[in-house]
């Protein structure tokens, strides 16, 4: 099994379109962290437009923290976008070339050999989210340095440097349980469309989709609790000035579940069709 | 003899009438905070607004006579515009009258209430009342109804009789809740919009805290 | 035998791909599938592999070891983005094999591979692309081997190299080997055994030159004055250029090509004409 890992790792970083795409996504940081800058002096007056009848204020609120809170908002639809694209053409490339073909043809275990390209995703996810999460506090912080953050969610939010840095850190390990969510369906859509384009497409539609569901309200009802699509939010839920904790780790278990349940249709789905 | 009696007669009737456009006691209180050339203080400040969640604050704050006052943080820090001002001295910067509103109670205690009215249109409030400890000399409650910026209620409490500068002061105001565009950020929908639209003016108060003075003061 | 396949049979939605057909091959033997395009030789071959369930029938391979039977399906699929050395020591380490750079050096020996060839292997030509297909196939020494048209896109060089590799594997490391293809050409030089396949049917089998002469009814016999040739008037003779397509039993070629002789008429060739009509001919 150690073999099939190595192997696949091996293979996820020999092919150039793995770096295209990592350096598509540092690119798109860097973009927001900037655009994001330009746009927070608006942001920050808009949100304390009320309060400047009675008040002033001492310090800045356009700090790093306030960027890293702005590209964490952007990122859940640009990241598993490309990480999806990524994912699955780990398989649908071996299926084009035929080389799922050849390595059928050794005596290889077929449900190990999916198993290893879901748990090799899942790292590489994890992988990406924590260089993301380092580059935009590394960078935000660099150029922008720390200070309070102001959030609008309920209400104004203020927390504390160092109370702010640990929510933001907390949200990108939430936020990273999402991107895991959505490799693992990227994998088991190509699986059962094989073909790459389909694939991406299907994969797409299926973030696109879990996007709107998420805004939509259901209602107070175990639908809305239990649906997939309003998992991805949990990040939200540290940006409460109480954290409900009990909530974000019900979510967590939730997502979990949903990935071994996602996870565990593709190597069923994978070991019982015939390879050609 | 009899001109210098006319002429003194005058006289005492001249302050006397020059005496009722400033209550006494109100200079007496002046004159006190007057004799303080500068201090600073360390603040604490707690924000009591329903729709503003912040933690803690602490800041430092320098008053020279004669200058505006000074703010330094480490953080972000909300200062109200009025009620950092122990001075008196921008409600007494232009000419004004006082009026006696006679005596009210807060707590056990009865303190003398006095309006003071100004009289030059660039003073920036319309009206004050100021609630005077007349014994110990010093202010308990000043309600200033400014032009521009909405009112305010100061509260000041003292740990000790002796002191004029208070140790902390509770700013009372009315403010307006927030409108935000939706598409701004994060989870902003559902439930707030119920809120806005019950809501209106609300009320809301800062309470400062204030420690370790460094007072420099004319003996 | 290596491997034996009894009574195979698969369908696809309506259509029957393979109708109750048998293959084996013995350790030294190379096996030919003759078959025509959509005849069902990758079916049968996939079958073989264990890449699909047949429907009815079973596959045997006596062989205990790790990877019994190796081979190249269609073409052979390799990681383009990597060279030749990379592509063996991937799919080495993915069966548990963990090669030196000197073993893996051998196996590219072994087919005939250049070992100092570090670039993609999307550069290579075919014929490269076939032998280190054979070399992947080659992997954990099977004991047989099964190859799926190996001669398609190869130039005649390459055929011919081929061919002469096949032949040393059967022979030095006594691999049962399987080919297949539509050509006769290409297969009745190198097989031992053929087996002819039509519609999913087996229609013929049994050792190969014994099968082409059965089905051999004209001959293709090249002189330079063959139109002058008297003895040829008893046959039906087609005649193109220097060379007579005689119609003739197998066993009277020597006869005649004596006779011509004697006409002073001095053979440069006689190539039998296998008639497929013949070979593929259903009512057996």
């Amino acid at each position: 099994m150690q073999y099939l890992l190595k192997a696949e790792i091996y293979k996820l970083f020999k092919q150039s379109k793995t770096y295209y795409a990592l350096g598509a996504l540092f690119s798109i940081e860097l973009l927001i962290l900037f655009s994001a800058y330009y746009q927070g002096t608006t942001i920050i007056d808009l949100l304390l437009e009320n309060l400047k009848q009675k008040f002033y204020f001492e310090g800045t609120l356009l700090n790093g923290n306030l960027l890293i809170y702005l590209i964490l908002n952007t990122l859940w639809f640009h990241l598993p976008l490309i990480l999806m694209i990524v994912v699955s053409g780990t398989l649908t490339s071996e299926y084009k070339d035929r080389t799922l073909q050849t390595i059928m043809l050794q005596p290889v275990s077929k449900w190990k050999y999916i198993f290893s390209k879901y748990l090799v995703a899942i790292g590489f996810t994890l992988l990406v989210v924590g260089l993301l999460a380092a580059s935009s506090f590394g960078l935000s912080y660099a150029f922008f340095g720390k200070g309070d953050l102001v959030v609008y969610l309920n209400g104004l939010n203020f927390f504390d440097a160092t109370d702010a840095i640990k929510r933001l850190q907390w949200s990108f390990l939430s936020g990273a349980l999402s991107m895991v969510f959505f490799s693992v369906a990227s994998l088991t859509i190509a699986i059962l469309f094989k073909e790459a384009t389909k694939t991406w497409i299907v994969s797409a539609f299926f973030l696109i989709l879990s996007n709107i569901l998420l805004k939509v309200d259901f209602g107070d009802n175990w639908f809305n609790q239990l649906f997939f699509a309003k998992l991805n939010d949990t990040w939200q839920y540290f940006f409460y000035y109480t954290i409900n904790w009990q909530q974000v780790i019900f979510n967590s278990v939730l997502s979990f579940a949903y990935c071994m349940l996602f996870m565990g249709a593709g190597i069923y789905w994978f070991h019982k069709k015939d390879i050609g | 003899m009899k001109r210098a009696a006319i002429l003194f007669i005058f006289q005492i009737l001249w302050m006397g009438l020059s005496a009722q456009e400033i209550d006494a006691d109100l200079l007496k209180v002046k004159s006190r905070l007057d004799s303080i050339l500068s201090f600073s203080t360390q603040l604490k400040l707690e924000v009591d607004i329903s729709f503003i969640n912040m933690p803690v604050k602490k800041a430092q704050m320098y008053y020279a006579k004669g200058k505006k006052v000074k703010f330094s943080s480490d953080d972000f820090v909300m200062l109200p515009k009025r009620g950092l001002d122990f001075s008196l001295n921008s409600l007494l910067e232009y000419s004004f009258i006082t009026v006696d509103r006679g005596l009210e109670q807060r707590g056990a205690k009865m303190y003398k209430a006095i309006n003071i009215i100004p009289t030059d249109k660039r003073a920036d409030f319309s009206i004050a009342t100021i609630l005077i400890d007349t014994k110990l000399k010093r202010v308990m409650e000043s309600e200033i109804n400014t032009k521009k910026d909405g009112s305010y209620v100061l509260s000041f409490q003292y740990n000790t009789d002796a002191r004029v500068l208070p140790d902390k002061v509770t700013v009372n105001f009315e403010i307006e809740k927030i409108r935000i565009p939706i598409n701004f950020m994060g989870k902003d929908t559902e439930l707030d919009r119920k809120k806005m639209k019950a809501a209106g003016t609300k009320t809301g108060a800062i309470y400062l805290t204030m420690s370790n003075y460094q007072i420099k003061s004319v003996l | 035998m290596i491997i034996s396949g009894t009574n195979l049979s698969k369908v696809y939605g309506k259509r029957k791909v393979l109708d109750d057909v048998s293959i084996g091959c013995a350790a030294g033997e190379i096996c030919g599938l003759l078959g025509a395009n959509g005849a069902g030789k990758t079916t049968l071959f996939k079958i073989l592999f264990g890449l699909i369930t047949p429907d009815s029938g079973q596959v045997v391979l006596p062989n205990q070891s790790v990877k019994p039977i190796g081979g190249i399906i269609e073409k052979p699929a390799l990681y383009e983005y990597l060279n030749a050395y990379d592509n063996i020591h991937l799919f080495a380490s993915i069966q548990g094999l963990q090669l030196t750079k000197q073993e893996i050096k051998a196996h590219l020996i072994k087919v005939g591979l250049p070992t100092d060839r570090t670039d993609k292997v999307e550069n290579f030509s075919m014929g490269m692309k076939q032998r280190l297909g054979i070399a992947i196939a080659l992997l954990n020494n099977p004991a047989c081997l099964v190859l799926d048209e190996p001669f398609t896109g190869l130039d005649p060089l390459g055929v011919s190299s081929l061919r002469r590799l096949i032949a040393d594997l059967a022979e030095k490391e006594k691999l049962a080997i399987i080919l297949s293809s539509h050509i006769i050409e290409e297969l009745s030089k190198l097989c031992h055994t053929l087996f002819v396949l039509k519609e999913g049917k087996l229609v013929n089998a049994g050792p190969a030159q014994q099968l082409i002469a059965e089905n051999t009814y004209v001959y293709n016999i090249c002189a330079e004055n063959i139109r002058k040739a008297l003895c040829l008037k008893n046959y039906d003779v087609e005649y193109k250029g220097n060379c007579a397509m005689v119609t003739i039993a197998a066993a009277e070629v020597p006869t005649l090509i004596e006779l011509l002789a004697k006409e002073q008429i001095y053979i440069t060739s006689c190539t039998p004409e296998l008639s497929m009509e013949k070979l593929f001919e259903t009512n057996r």
